[in-house]
C-alpha cells in the first residue's frame, strides 16, 4: 500500500510537473454576460480540473492561457448559475442564467454546506444581494419580513437598538432569542449588533429541530448562521457604497390643544365634585405641542463603505471598512448612534494538502439613548404625550406662572438665552419638561468593540477526507458614561448633588472545534459523515464602575474623574461574570440516493455547566428525509409542475440560555443588616434557596413536513408545516412562604406547544426587456401553553402597568403572555340600563355604576363585579399570529426598482400611552368623543377624576387595540450608468439610487408605531417610534 | 509523500491533546464568592454573617412598600392609607376599608417572616457544629431564639393560625406542613424568649452593636407577648424588670423616658435612652428601586411613604422637608380632633392643611387626604442621602420596635389599670410631655396609649386585643370575628394542607 501510494504520488509529481513546464498552452478570449446581454463583472473563468483561472473585467471579457489539452471553461458568478462550457475555438461567448430556481444554490447548515436540492430540513435564508439594498442598521431587521417562520420586532426606534427574534414561535417562557453563529463563532443575541450588514455572504435560518440539532443544547430558539464575504480569485475589485439621507417621524399622535385640555380637565374635576380648574379656557388657545418641541424632523444618516477583494489561486482576501451615523427623531441631542467596523477574511492554500482560513472583524459603537423609553415612568416621549398643554415650553415671564415660586429654584434648568424650562404645575410625577430632561442627560454614551474572529486549518490527506480544526473567540468590551448634574426638573424629579460615573465591561468567549468529514460517492450512492467535537467557554470576565459625586462642576463637558472628591464622594462596583461552558460530540450523516432520496441524521451531545449533577449530559437526535420526485423515471417532464422535492423531519433541541447555578442551594451574600449607629451595612450570608440536582436543559421536539417545487417554469413554491413541544421549560416553581427561602428553587416544569405553517413563493420571469423578480413569503403560528405546574395552571403576566398590576397572563390552553383583564359590554347609557342590568336575584350586578360608565361582563355569574380574578378573562394575544412579506425587483436596461413590504395580523396591543395615576394627564383626542350624555358614546367612558367604576383604573380591553399592519418598508429606486462613459477610469461599475424607507403603514393603531416588540410583545407605553428615511446613495466598483 | 504521513500525525495528535483536555470535571464549576449550605457557618465569621442575615428581616418594621408600620397604621382609626390614587397599594388600602382578601393581601407580610424564622432555625441547627468561643456561641442562639420569637409574634398577632416550624424544611416535607393553634405558638415564643434572657448582654456597644438583642429587649417582648396572652400578673412581673422600681427613673439597664418627647422624633438621635429595640435604617445602603425591599435595601421607606406629594415650601413656616413624599397614611379627622389639643401635637401631625391655607407651601392631593401627615417619620431634606442610590430610598431614622413608654403603659394595663404603680407608669407618661396626672383607668390608659405611640403601627393591635376593633372600625367596615387578623395569601393555601383564616 505504501509503496503504491508512493507511486501514485510520483507519477502525480511528474504530471504536475509536466503540466507546469511543459505543456503547450494556447490563449482564449470571450465575454460573459447575463441573459439579456449586459456584462457580468469579475465572473469567475477556470480550465475545470486545474486552479488555472482568471476573472473577466468590466465589459464582461477574459482572456486565459489555457493548456492545449483543456477541454471545458468552469464560469461562475455570485446569483448566476454556474456553467461548464466546451473550449472550441479561441473566442468563447457565455451567457449565464440568473440562479433563479436556487436549486444548484449551496446552503451553509452547519458545520458545512449543501447543495439546495439535497437540503431534508427547513432552512431559509438571505443572500448578499438581496441585503445590499436594504440600508438597516442591525442585521436582525435584514430577517424582517424576507424569511417564512420568523418574527422580527424592532424594540425601539432608537438607532442601533437590536429587535427580538421569534423563529416559528415563543419556545420558551425565558430566554428565547436564537443562536446566532457568525462564521462558526457563536455571539450572543444581543452582540450580533456589530456585525456589518454589507460584510455577509449569507444569512440560513436552521428553523426546524432537524436541521438545528447539529447545535444541540443551545438550538431551541432556533439558529441563525451568518457567513461572511470572501475574497476570489481573479481581478482586485474596490467597491464603494455610500448614502446619506435624513429622517423624521412616521406619525404624531393627535392630542388635546390647550383649550381642548382645559375643557375636559373641567369637565373631569366637576363630575367628581371638584371646583372647576380653569376659568378662562378661550385664553388658553392651542398652548404647547410638546411632541413638535422634541421630535427631529430632519435627522442625518448616512453610511460609507469600502471594500477590497480578490486575490490569486492560493491566497484571497476581502477587506472592508465601515462607517455609519444615524441620529434619532426624538431628542437628537441624546439620541444617536455611530458604528465604525472593519473586516479581514482571507483563505491560504498552504500546500496542497493544507488550507488555512481566518475571518476577523472588529467594530467600535457608540450610542447615546434617551434613557427612558416604553415606559410610563417619565423619559422624553412619555412625558412629551401626558404633559398638559397649557404649561409652556420656555417661561419668559415668570410672574404670569400659577407655580411662580418654583422658578426661584437655582437648580431649575433654562434655555440658551437664561430662560427657564416651563415646568407643569398640573402634571406632576415622573413627568417633567422633555427639553429640560434632555439638557440633564447630554453627554452620556454607551460604547462597545467587539472584535470576533476565527481561523481554522483544514486538511485534505485523501479524496473525500476534510479534517478541520477550527478557533474561534469573540472578545468583547461595553460600557457606559455619563454625566448627571444637580437640577430641578419638578418639584418631585430633582438632584441634589451631580454626579459622572462609567461602567466597563469586558468579556471573552472562545471555542476550539475539530472535524473529520468524509464523503464518497459509489454508483449512485452519495454519502457524507461529519464526526466532530467541540469545546465552548463563554462570559470569562467581568465588570466594574466607579460613581463620582459632588465634583465642583456643573457642566458635563467639564466632567472628568481627575477631580479629587474624596472617598466619602466614590461609590463603586466590581463583578465577575459565570463562565458558561459547554462540551459537545456530535456527528451527521447525509446519504443520498440518485439525488433522489435523501437522508440526514444527527446526534449531538452536549454537557453544559448549568445543569445539575444528575443531568450533565443531554443526547440531541435528528433526523430527516427528502423525496426529490421529480427525478423519478415515472414523472413526465412538464411545464406545471417542474421540480417537486418533499421532505420531512423530527429532532430534539435544548435550552441552556439560563441562569448559572440555578441547580445548587448556595449561602449567598446581601442579606444585610445595620449594627451601631454609624450607619455602616454588615453582610449578612443565607441559603439563597433549595437545590435541585435534577436541573436540566428545556427540551424542545419539533417535526416538519414540507415542499419545494417549481411550477409553471417560473414560479417557486415552498411549503412547510411544522409542530414542536417544549417540555420543561424552566422556572422558579413558586413554594409556601413558610418554608423560608427568599427565592424559589428552579424547576424543569413548563410545556409549551407551537405549530404552523410557512409559505415561500417566487415569481421570476423576463418579460421583453424587463426582468421582473417577486417573493412572497407569509407564516401562521399558533403558541399553546400545554402545563404550568401540578399546583396552578397560570402565571401572572410578564407585563404590568402601573396600577393595574399584571396585564398579561400565561396559563394552560392560552398562548404565552395573553392579555387578561376585564371584559366591556358598552357603556351605561341612562339610570334605566344600570337598572336592568341585575342579577339573578334581581339586585343590580353595577349598583354604584354612573351613566357615561362601563358596563362590565360579569363572567362568573355571581352577580357582581369583583376586584380579584373572577371576572377577568383573556382579551387576546399580543404575538402576531400572522406574519407577512414581500419584495418585488424590476429591472430594465440600467434601471432598476425594488418595493419591499412586511407586516403582521392576528395581534392585540396594549395602547398604555397616557399615565393612569396622573389624572392631569393630557388625552389623545378619542377622548373628544367620550361619553356626555346619552346617546354620545359607547366606547370611551365619562371622564371624572374619581372614576369610581374604574372605567380608566381596570385592565379591560379598553386598553386593547388590533396590532394588524402592513407597512411600505423600502422602496429603492436605481440606475446604473452606461459603462463606456467610464471605461477610460477604471470604473466598471456606477450606480445611484435613492432609497423610501418605511413610506407608509397601513395599521388602525392608535400610537406611534404598531411594531412593539420587547420581552413582552405588545405592551406600548410611549415606544420610540421607527423613523421615515429618505436617502440617496452612489455604488461605485474599480 | 513522506510529508502528507508527518501532517496526518500532528493533525492526529493535535485531535487526541484537545479531546483529552476535557473531562467531566470540566463541565462542573464551582461558585465563586459564595458558599454551599452543607459547608458554610464552620467559623464564628460566617456564623457571624448568618446572625446578620437572621436579624436581616426586622427591616420590615418600616422597610419596603409593604412594611408593618405603614400597613397597621392603615388599618387603625387614626390613620387612612393615602397614597397617590384608590389602587396605589392594593393590600394596604385593602386593609384600610377591610375590603382585603387572600389575593390582595400582600404575601410578604407572611413571607418576609417566615424568611426570618428560616435564618433563625438554620442558624440554631448549624450553631453547635461552629468552631468559635462558647460564650459568643449562647449569645449567637439566645438571639437568634429571640429573633425567631419576635418573628413569631408578628405572624400570630397578624395571621394568628401560622405553621410553627422549628428546623429547616426538608424538600420531601414541604407540603405536609400544617397549621399550629395560636397557644403553641405562644408557647413557643415564650420558651424562645425565656431561653435567650440569661445568655443576652445587659448591654452592647453603641458605636458597632446597638441594635442587637439585649436582655431588656427580650424581656420587655416577653411582657408584651404575655399581655397578648391574657396571662396579666406574668406580663406586669416582666415588665415591671423593664421598667424599674420607680416609673421616670432610670431602670436597672439605665433606659428612660427621654425628657424631650419631639427629640424621639430626629432622625439621628438613634438607640437613645427610651428605646428597647429599634429597626435600624441607614443611608449607607446605597438603596435602589432595582432591590427595594430586598434584604440589601436598609432605607426607611416608612419615611419616604408618609410624606406630601410635590410639597414646595414658599414661607419661613413651612418647614424644610423632602418635596417627593408620597402622602401613605394621612391622619383620620378623628384622631387630629382628639390630639389637636395635646401637647404632643407638634410632633405627631404635620398640617399641611393649614401650611397651605395660609400660603406657606403648597403640594399634590393625594388619596383620602386630610392635608394632616404623619410627622414622626416625616422625610426630612437634612436626611437627604449622601451616597448613592435614589434619594427616596436611603432615609435612615430609626423606628421603635418597642419603648419605654410604650412598656410603661403595657404594664398599666397588665396590672388591671389599678393600683398606685399603675397611676404612677401612667403618671410618667404624661408628666414627660407637661400633662397632669388623671386617674388611672383602662380608659385613661387606652387614651394615652393611642396618642403617645400614634402612627407607630401599634393601634390597630391594640384594639383588637381591647376588644374594640368593631365598635372603633366599624365605619371602615370591619367586619367581627373576620378582620381580627388577616387573610392567609392565596398562594399560601395552593397545594398545601393550610386553612383559611375564618370568613376569609
Amino acid at each position: 500500500m505504501k509503496k503504491n501510494l508512493q507511486r501514485i504520488s510520483f507519477l502525480f509529481c511528474i504530471l504536475f510537473f509536466s503540466l507546469t513546464t511543459w505543456a503547450q498552452n494556447k490563449t482564449i478570449t470571450g465575454k460573459v454576460s447575463d441573459e439579456s446581454g449586459t456584462p457580468i463583472l469579475a465572473a469567475s473563468v477556470i480550465v475545470k480540473g486545474t486552479n488555472q483561472g482568471t476573472s473577466t473585467d468590466v465589459n464582461g471579457d477574459f482572456t486565459l492561457s489555457v493548456p492545449e489539452n483543456a477541454k471545458i471553461l468552469t464560469i461562475s458568478s455570485t446569483g448566476f448559475v454556474t456553467k461548464g462550457v466546451p473550449i472550441v475555438g479561441n473566442t468563447i461567448s457565455v451567457s449565464l442564467v440568473r440562479a433563479t430556481s436556487n436549486l444548484d444554490e449551496v446552503v451553509v447548515v452547519g458545520y458545512g454546506s449543501q447543495r439546495k436540492s439535497n437540503v431534508t430540513g427547513a432552512i431559509s435564508g438571505v443572500k448578499a444581494a438581496d441585503l445590499e439594498k436594504i440600508p438597516d442598521g442591525r442585521v436582525e431587521q435584514a430577517l424582517q419580513g424576507r424569511v417564512s417562520g420568523v418574527t422580527v420586532m424592532q424594540n425601539s426606534g432608537q438607532p442601533g437598538s437590536p429587535s427580538t427574534i421569534q423563529i416559528r414561535g415563543v419556545t420558551t417562557f425565558n430566554n428565547n432569542n436564537p443562536l446566532w453563529v457568525v462564521d462558526g463563532v457563536v455571539v450572543d443575541a444581543g452582540g450580533i449588533g456589530y456585525i456589518n450588514q454589507s460584510d455577509i455572504e449569507s444569512i440560513e435560518v436552521l428553523k426546524d429541530a432537524a436541521s438545528a440539532a447539529i447545535y444541540g443544547t443551545r438550538a431551541a430558539g432556533g439558529v441563525i448562521l451568518v457567513t461572511t464575504k470572501k475574497g476570489k480569485a481573479g481581478k482586485t475589485v474596490v467597491s464603494y457604497n455610500g448614502y446619506y439621507g435624513t429622517s423624521a417621524p412616521a406619525k404624531v399622535l393627535d392630542l388635546l390643544n390647550a383649550s381642548q385640555y382645559a375643557t375636559l380637565r373641567n369637565e373631569s374635576a366637576v363630575a367628581a365634585g371638584k371646583d372647576i380648574v380653569f376659568t378662562d379656557i378661550a385664553s388658553l388657545g392651542k398652548g404647547t405641542d410638546w411632541q413638535k418641541a422634541i421630535f427631529n424632523y430632519s435627522a442625518p444618516r448616512y453610511s460609507h463603505e469600502v471594500s477590497v477583494s480578490g486575490g490569486s489561486e492560493k491566497s484571497t482576501f476581502y477587506f472592508s471598512a465601515g462607517i455609519e451615523n444615524q441620529d434619532g427623531i426624538v431628542a437628537t441631542d441624546i439620541s444617536n448612534y455611530n458604528k465604525i467596523s472593519i473586516r479581514l477574511n482571507s483563505t491560504h492554500k498552504i500546500s496542497k494538502v493544507f488550507t488555512f482560513g481566518q475571518t476577523l472583524g472588529y467594530t467600535h459603537q457608540k450610542s447615546m439613548g434617551l434613557g427612558n423609553t416604553n415606559s410610563e415612568f417619565g423619559g422624553p416621549l412619555s412625558s412629551a404625550i401626558n404633559l398638559d398643554p397649557v404649561t409652556p415650553l420656555v417661561v419668559t415671564d415668570v410672574a404670569s406662572q400659577p407655580n411662580a415660586v418654583i422658578y426661584e429654584n437655582a437648580d431649575i434648568i433654562k434655555d440658551a438665552k437664561g430662560n427657564p424650562y416651563g415646568i407643569s404645575n398640573y402634571v406632576g410625577q415622573e413627568m417633567t419638561n422633555p427639553l429640560a430632561y434632555i439638557q440633564t442627560r447630554l453627554g452620556g454614551y454607551n460604547w462597545s468593540d467587539d472584535i470576533v474572529g476565527n481561523a481554522y486549518l483544514e486538511a485534505t490527506p485523501i479524496k473525500g477526507l476534510t479534517l478541520r480544526s477550527s478557533l474561534g473567540a469573540k472578545k468583547a468590551f461595553w460600557g457606559n458614561q455619563g454625566f448627571t448634574p444637580v437640577y430641578l426638573l419638578s418639584s418631585s424629579v430633582s438632584s441634589s448633588k451631580n454626579s459622572y460615573s462609567k461602567g466597563e465591561n469586558k468579556s471573552f468567549n472562545w471555542n476550539i472545534e475539530n472535524t473529520i468529514t468524509y464523503n464518497r460517492t459509489f454508483g449512485q450512492h452519495d454519502i457524507t459523515v461529519l464526526l466532530g467535537e467541540g469545546t465552548y467557554v463563554e462570559n470569562i470576565g467581568g465588570n466594574a464602575g466607579m460613581t463620582y459625586f459632588n465634583l465642583p462642576i456643573n457642566d458635563y463637558r467639564d466632567a472628568s474623574f481627575k477631580f479629587d472628591v474624596g472617598l466619602a464622594n466614590r461609590d463603586g462596583y466590581a463583578g465577575d461574570f459565570t463562565e458558561h461552558k459547554i462540551y459537545s460530540l456530535f456527528s451527521r450523516i447525509n446519504y443520498s440516493f440518485a439525488d433522489k432520496y435523501l437522508f440526514t441524521g444527527i446526534i449531538r451531545n452536549d454537557g453544559s455547566t448549568r445543569f445539575g449533577y444528575n443531568k450533565k449530559y443531554g443526547n440531541f437526535p435528528s433526523f430527516s428525509a427528502g423525496w426529490n420526485v421529480h427525478k423519478e423515471n415515472f414523472w413526465k417532464m412538464n411545464d406545471i409542475i417542474n421540480s417537486l422535492k418533499i421532505r420531512s423531519g423530527y429532532g430534539v433541541v435544548g435550552n441552556d440560555n439560563s441562569g448559572d447555578f440555578q441547580y445548587l442551594a448556595r449561602v449567598v451574600g446581601g442579606y444585610n443588616y445595620s449594627f451601631g449607629n454609624s450607619g455602616v451595612v454588615t453582610t449578612g450570608y443565607a441559603p439563597e434557596t433549595l437545590d435541585n440536582p435534577n436541573l436540566h436543559w428545556e427540551q424542545t421536539a419539533s417535526g416538519d413536513v414540507g415542499f419545494d417545487a417549481r411550477v409553471l417554469n417560473d414560479f417557486t413554491v415552498s411549503f412547510d408545516w411544522f409542530n414542536k413541544k417544549t417540555t420543561g421549560i424552566l422556572r422558579q416553581v413558586r413554594i409556601p412562604g413558610y418554608v423560608g427561602v427568599s427565592s424559589d428553587p428552579w424547576d424543569n416544569v413548563a410545556d409549551m406547544k407551537n405549530s404552523g405553517i410557512e409559505l415561500e413563493l417566487g415569481f421570476h420571469k423576463r418579460i421583453g426587456q424587463v426582468n421582473l423578480a417577486i417573493n412572497a413569503n407569509g407564516s401562521h403560528i399558533k403558541n399553546t401553553v400545554t402545563y404550568v405546574s401540578a399546583d396552578t395552571n397560570f402565571i401572572g403576566g410578564g407585563a404590568g402597568f402601573q396600577s393595574m398590576g399584571t396585564i398579561t397572563r400565561i396559563q394552560v390552553g392560552n398562548s404565552f403572555n395573553s392579555f387578561w383583564g376585564y371584559k366591556t359590554l358598552g357603556i351605561f347609557q341612562n339610570e334605566q340600563q344600570i337598572l336592568d342590568y341585575k342579577n339573578k336575584s334581581g339586585a343590580p350586578i353595577q349598583p354604584d355604576a354612573r351613566p357615561g360608565d362601563f358596563k362590565w361582563a360579569d363572567l362568573n355569574g355571581d352577580g357582581k363585579i369583583t376586584d380579584d380574578d373572577l371576572d377577568k378573562t383573556f382579551l387576546g394575544s399580543n404575538l402576531p399570529k400572522y406574519t407577512f412579506g414581500f419584495t418585488v425587483n424590476l429591472q430594465y436596461k440600467g434601471f432598476d426598482f425594488m418595493a419591499f413590504g412586511q407586516g403582521v395580523a392576528g395581534n392585540k396591543i396594549f395602547q398604555g400611552l397616557r399615565r393612569l395615576d396622573i389624572l392631569t394627564s393630557n388625552y389623545s383626542t378619542k377622548a373628544l368623543g367620550r361619553w356626555t350624555g346619552e346617546g354620545t358614546s359607547n366606547t370611551f367612558p365619562r371622564l371624572t377624576d374619581s372614576d369610581p367604576n374604574g372605567n380608566f383604573g381596570k385592565m379591560s380591553d379598553f386598553y386593547l387595540e388590533s396590532g394588524d399592519y402592513l407597512r411600505f418598508k423600502v422602496v429603492q429606486f436605481g440606475y446604473t450608468l452606461p459603462n463606456n462613459l467610464f471605461k477610460g477610469i477604471g470604473v466598471s461599475r456606477l450606480r445611484v439610487y435613492v432609497t423610501g424607507e418605511n413610506l407608509f403603514t397601513i395599521t388602525k393603531y392608535s400610537g406611534y408605531d404598531p411594531e412593539v416588540g420587547g420581552g413582552v410583545f405588545g405592551i406600548d407605553k410611549g415606544q420610540y417610534p421607527q423613523a421615515r428615511t429618505f436617502m440617496g446613495g452612489v455604488q461605485l466598483s474599480f | 509523500m513522506k510529508h502528507i504521513r508527518i501532517n496526518t500525525a500532528i493533525l492526529a495528535a493535535t485531535f487526541l491533546v484537545l479531546l483529552g483536555s476535557c473531562s467531566k470535571d470540566y463541565i462542573t464549576l464551582q461558585p465563586k464568592g459564595e458558599f454551599l449550605t452543607q459547608n458554610y457557618y464552620a467559623t464564628r465569621e460566617q456564623a457571624y454573617s448568618g446572625l446578620v442575615a437572621a436579624y436581616d428581616l426586622l427591616r420590615k418594621n418600616a422597610g419596603g412598600f409593604e412594611n408593618m408600620i405603614t400597613m397597621m397604621n392603615a388599618g387603625s382609626d387614626d390613620n387612612y392609607a393615602g397614597g397617590g390614587g384608590p389602587t396605589d397599594g392594593v393590600g394596604i388600602h385593602g386593609f384600610s376599608d377591610f375590603t382585603i382578601n387572600a389575593n390582595t393581601m400582600p404575601a410578604s407580610f407572611w413571607g418576609d417572616h417566615y424568611q426570618g424564622i428560616f435564618r433563625t432555625n438554620i442558624l440554631l441547627n448549624k450553631l453547635p457544629g461552629t468552631t468559635m468561643d462558647a460564650a459568643e456561641m449562647a449569645r449567637f442562639t439566645a438571639e437568634a431564639k429571640a429573633l425567631r420569637a419576635t418573628y413569631y409574634f408578628n405572624l400570630v398577632r397578624m395571621f394568628r393560625n401560622i405553621p410553627l416550624i422549628l428546623e429547616p424544611l426538608a424538600a420531601t416535607d414541604i407540603y405536609n406542613v400544617t397549621q399550629a393553634t395560636p397557644e403553641e405558638v405562644y408557647a413557643q415564643i415564650e420558651k424562645d424568649l425565656t431561653e435567650a434572657i440569661p445568655d443576652l448582654p445587659a448591654s452592647v456597644n453603641l458605636a458597632t452593636e446597638a441594635g442587637r438583642f439585649t436582655k431588656v429587649a427580650a424581656q420587655a417582648q416577653l411582657g408584651k407577648v404575655y399581655l397578648y396572652e391574657n396571662k396579666k400578673p406574668e406580663a406586669a412581673a416582666m415588665l415591671a424588670q423593664v421598667n424599674g422600681a420607680t416609673p421616670g427613673e432610670p431602670n436597672q439597664y439605665g433606659n428612660n423616658l427621654l425628657p424631650n418627647f419631639a427629640d424621639l422624633w430626629v432622625f439621628t438621635n438613634k438607640f437613645n435612652a427610651e428605646s428597647l429595640l429599634e429597626c435600624v435604617h441607614t443611608d449607607q445602603s446605597n438603596a435602589d428601586w432595582g432591590f427595594w425591599g430586598s434584604s440589601a435595601d436598609e432605607g426607611n421607606t416608612a419615611a419616604q411613604m408618609v410624606g406630601p406629594r410635590s410639597y414646595i415650601k414658599s414661607g419661613p413656616d413651612a418647614p424644610d422637608i423632602y418635596p417627593s413624599g408620597w402622602s401613605f397614611n394621612v391622619w383620620t379627622q378623628n384622631f387630629y380632633d382628639a390630639i389637636k389639643d395635646d401637647p404632643r401635637f407638634s410632633s405627631t401631625v404635620l398640617d399641611v392643611k393649614a401650611l397651605a391655607a395660609a400660603g406657606q407651601c403648597s403640594y399634590l392631593q393625594g388619596d383620602q387626604n386630610t392635608g394632616y401627615f404623619l410627622k414622626k417619620f416625616i422625610p426630612m431634606k437634612s436626611d437627604i442621602r449622601k451616597g448613592g442610590g435614589a434619594v427616596e430610598l436611603n432615609f435612615q431614622q430609626n423606628d421603635y420596635i418597642i419603648r419605654l413608654a410604650d412598656t410603661y403603659l403595657l404594664e398599666a394595663e397588665a396590672l388591671g389599670a389599678t393600683g398606685a404603680r399603675a397611676q404612677a407608669l401612667l403618671d410618667a407618661v404624661r408628666a414627660r410631655v407637661g400633662l397632669a396626672s388623671v386617674p388611672v383607668s383602662m380608659d385613661a390608659i387606652k387614651k394615652e396609649r393611642r396618642l403617645e405611640l400614634a402612627g407607630e403601627g401599634h393601634r390597630f393591635f391594640d384594639l383588637v386585643r381591647w376588644g374594640d376593633a368593631a365598635t372603633k372600625l366599624a365605619d371602615r367596615g370591619f367586619t367581627a370575628g373576620k378582620n381580627e387578623i388577616f387573610p392567609i395569601p392565596a398562594s399560601e393555601l395552593q397545594g398545601t394542607k393550610l386553612v383559611q383564616n375564618p370568613n376569609y
